[in-house]
């Protein structure tokens, strides 16, 4: 029954999108406006099917209902609700359920933001969008229908992904990542709409640059989640591999950072419209091949899930948006040339204008290494694959140049920059660069990557201190306010700008964090007997004893659990197991993570030996890891504190002044 | 020009689609085996029944060497396929099951259970004979002809189309 209604709002909801598509695209083309407004009505209705499915999936988790093939293949009678309800997003069918809630939600919330405002835009926006969530329903309608029966009924499921249940991460990882990719969809929806009704001018860049941004913010939330739970669960001892999918993830990431610098330049110099055209494009697009990539199983990844029919689908999927898109972009392009204000080679948008080069080098690079296995295997019949040491060689440069404009970007005035300001600005970031650098040289640090890391963060610092320093200073003359009370105030006058310093700044914590943690991590591996020692950095580690036993909430699941003492800067317990799930064919290990803000204690039990306790574990002290989840929910806050809507700022549209414009000549 | 410009789309799309469109159909983790043109690795090692069995009791025939688990899933779809070849083709074509890390009594509780193949399974008990022939999991499984050369492997399960393909690489016809 519960199943069955699932199924009927499935396709209720294709019915629903498809209709919205088609009487948006007749409102577009200056049909009736009711037309529009009942299209919106269908989008709400499709969110709320999307909903009632939902919640008929989670309903049959929790209620074990193993007639629901997804249900009998992703649970079993002893999984905790928590896990079951969270097998929403354990599998293939089941997330793209999920993913398409999230999507119509972001559909419904577009449209009900702007509801009787961009009369001309919105409809196409509600055909673009729509268009894209009636392709989710119909991929649940026909390939991937997560509400496929099963007979005879199994009693008992093979249970959950056993790396789903490992974690209380998982809960949080995937719905940020979808909330990213899916919300990516709305620039796009906008991006097509500019291009149809040939309005790519300043208007459709304000609305969009808002769009995207909090997007942006659950893609970079969801990515660093993503992060944090490999490194907690997956016990190598790192937070990123440059498996495909961590790939796939950051490939629209590079481009909508890009996106949003490079709209700042089109916004205030005007030009740049092909290219912000492009990148919208390209984000979208980079969305649907991720989901492909790793959906499809075509490229082998910690992530993928079996091979299933619904790959051609999204083949479809990508060449029709891109195609279609880049086709817009092609038709418009006579009438996106030129039109910026010129700038001299030392300025704002120069620096802008590099860094946009720099991350579509960076995504090119990370493209390319992510489908050369593809290729070679397609070509030459052999098996290649590209690791982290080619990727942390093509990209590592890039980031750090990326890392440099960060610093000379804001300092830059827009259009024209004298030499003067140029030394005025920065005289004293270079002097703390050399200054922390012979620090940390003469503190011992020889290797490049952190050394060169520290010298540019240092640099970057103090560019965004003087920022800071000077705006309020200056204010506090003005205005007679204390130096606290004038930076806020600033702050929240200006909050694009100081989101923007804080968002660099969570960056520069990450950035150290990570150059500093992978380049001077220690590891060892050692096989100690109950009572035996061994020594890493300043820690010294105690085996006491091995422990098997059946975990206390679920008795199929079988704990190999080594405890251990250890004392150093700090001491306690950890205990790190290996757990047998029924459903996984390998043992699925529990690093234990000692975090402190100094450094990280990582222990994972690689084997051991029953009889004699004997285990082997892999010792880990990883340094400033804590900072890059702290460098994440920097970066996370400063947007939060960009996107807040201003205090007095009721942003006038151009329609809107038409309007007033008519009412007063109506009313006169 | 104009036409130029409109180049632009397929000049982008369609090398993304065929590059992703020939992703289908091929299992991302196989591993191309350096075994194949090679010749097929000797052994003599004991069956379930307790027998002694040897590569070179083969010599001459083409056999299949099929390597699989109780405790393997696929292992069990690919079953009636393993047992409908032999049903069918006789002393035509030599099969032999390995055991791949699995307990003795296990095995013999899978053959009972899912019926027997009809050939004989060893043991393979210290996994010297799984790393000869490369394998990375069960089920994996090799096609070596009369000359005693391996030609083909199959990574994962078998299917009654995937059987027929790989049997006509060493000369049997079902």
């Amino acid at each position: 029954m519960v199943p069955t209604l699932g199924h009927v709002a499935v396709v209720v909801g294709l019915g629903l999108t498809v209709y919205a598509a088609v009487a948006f695209v007749i409102a577009g083309r200056g049909g009736d406006p009711r037309v529009a407004g009942s299209a919106g009505r269908a989008v709400i209705g499709s969110f709320f099917m999307a909903a009632v499915a939902c919640v008929a999936m989670v309903a049959s988790l929790l209620a074990h209902d193993f007639s629901v093939r997804y249900v009998a293949e992703n649970n079993a009678t002893t999984t905790p609700p928590f896990v079951g309800a969270i097998s929403l997003w354990a599998a293939l069918e089941g997330s793209i359920l999920f993913w398409t809630l999230l999507a119509t939600g972001w559909a419904s919330l577009v449209l009900w933001r702007h509801r009787g405002r961009h009369r001309s835009l919105m409809p196409w926006v509600g055909a673009t969008l729509a268009t894209i969530n009636a392709f989710f329903f119909a991929v649940m309608t026909w390939p991937g229908n997560p509400f496929v029966r099963m007979t005879p009924v199994a009693s008992e499921g093979t249970g959950p992904n056993a790396l789903l249940q490992n974690h209380p991460f998982m809960a949080l990882h995937p719905p940020l990542l979808y909330l990213g990719y899916t919300g990516l969809a709305v620039p796009f929806a906008f991006g097509v709409a500019a291009l149809v009704t040939n309005r790519l001018d300043e208007e459709w860049l304000r609305i969009v640059r808002r769009w995207t941004l909090v997007p942006w913010v659950f893609l970079t939330l969801g990515i660093t989640a993503g992060a944090w739970w490999s490194y907690e669960v997956l016990g190598w001892g790192g937070y990123w591999g440059w498996d495909p999918v961590e790939n796939a993830a950051l490939l629209p990431w590079l481009t909508a950072t890009a996106f949003v610098h490079s709209a700042m330049v089109a916004e205030r110099r005007g030009g740049l419209r092909i290219w912000t055209g492009a990148l919208v494009i390209a984000t979208f697009t980079l969305t649907l091949v991720g989901t492909f990539l790793t959906r499809s199983g075509v490229v082998a990844s910690v992530h993928s899930f079996t091979q299933s029919a619904i790959g051609p689908w999204f083949l479809g999927g990508i060449v029709v948006a891109l195609a279609g898109a880049l086709g817009l972009l092609v038709w418009r392009l006579p009438g996106l040339v030129g039109g910026g204000r010129p700038s001299g080679l030392l300025s704002r948008e120069t620096a802008f204008l590099f860094n946009n080069v720099l991350f579509l080098g960076i995504t090119f690079a990370v493209l390319f290494g992510t489908l050369l296995p593809l290729l070679v295997a397609t070509s030459s019949g052999q098996t290649i694959s590209v690791g982290a040491p080619w990727y942390n060689a093509v990209t590592v440069p890039i980031f750090a140049a990326l890392l440099f404009l960060m610093g000379v970007g804001p300092a830059l005035p827009w259009g024209r920059a004298s030499w003067v300001t140029v030394r005025e600005r920065f005289t004293s970031p270079m002097l703390a660069a050399v200054a922390v650098g012979t620090a940390a040289l003469l503190l011992g640090l020889r290797e490049v990557i952190p050394l060169a890391t520290l010298c540019l963060a240092a640099f970057v610092a103090v560019i965004l201190l003087d920022e800071v320093v000077r705006g309020a200073r200056a204010r506090a003359r003005g205005r007679g306010e204390g130096p606290a009370t004038a930076t806020w105030r600033l702050a929240t006058r200006n909050r694009r700008r100081y989101g923007g310093y804080a968002v660099h700044l969570g960056v520069l914590v990450m950035a150290v964090a990570v150059a500093i943690s992978s380049g001077l991590s220690i590891d060892r591996t050692v096989t100690l007997l109950p009572g035996e020692s061994a020594a890493i950095g300043p820690y010294e580690l105690t085996h006491q004893e091995l422990v098997v036993e059946p975990l206390a909430d679920d008795a199929r699941v079988i704990e190999t659990r080594a405890e251990v003492r250890f004392a150093g800067p700090q001491s306690g317990t950890l205990a790190t197991a290996l757990r047998d799930y029924p459903s996984s064919p390998t043992a699925i290990a529990t690093p234990a993570v000692r975090t402190s803000l100094g450094e990280d204690l990582y222990v994972t039990l690689l084997a051991s030996d029953a009889t004699s306790g004997a285990v082997t574990l892999h010792l880990f002290v990883n340094p400033l890891v804590a900072w890059i989840w702290i460098g994440g929910a920097i970066v996370g806050l400063g947007s939060v504190f960009s996107i807040w809507p201003e205090r007095r700022a009721r942003t006038v549209t151009v329609e809107d002044r038409q309007a007033a414009a008519v009412a007063s000549v109506e009313g006169a | 020009m104009r036409l130029l410009r409109w180049l632009l789309v397929p000049i982008v799309v369609l090398p993304l689609a065929w590059l992703l469109l020939s992703g289908f159909g091929r299992d991302p983790r196989e591993v191309a085996s350096p075994l194949i043109g090679g010749p097929a690795p000797a052994w003599t090692l004991t069956t379930l029944d307790g027998e002694t069995l040897s590569s070179a009791d083969f010599a001459g025939r083409p056999y299949v060497v099929n390597f699989w688990a109780s405790w393997c899933g696929p292992c069990v779809d690919e079953h009636p396929v393993l047992t409908g070849t032999r049903a069918e083709l006789g002393d035509d074509l030599a099969m032999v099951g390995v055991l791949y890390q699995d307990a003795t009594a296990d095995a013999d509780a899978f053959l009972t259970r899912y019926g027997d193949t009809g050939y004989s399974h060893v043991t393979d008990p210290d996994g010297r004979l799984a790393i000869d022939y490369g394998v990375t999991g069960p089920p994996e499984t090799f096609f070596v002809d009369a000359a005693g050369i391996v030609r083909d492997r199959q990574f994962g399960p078998l299917t009654r189309a995937l059987m027929e393909e790989r049997l006509a690489s060493i000369g049997v016809t079902p």
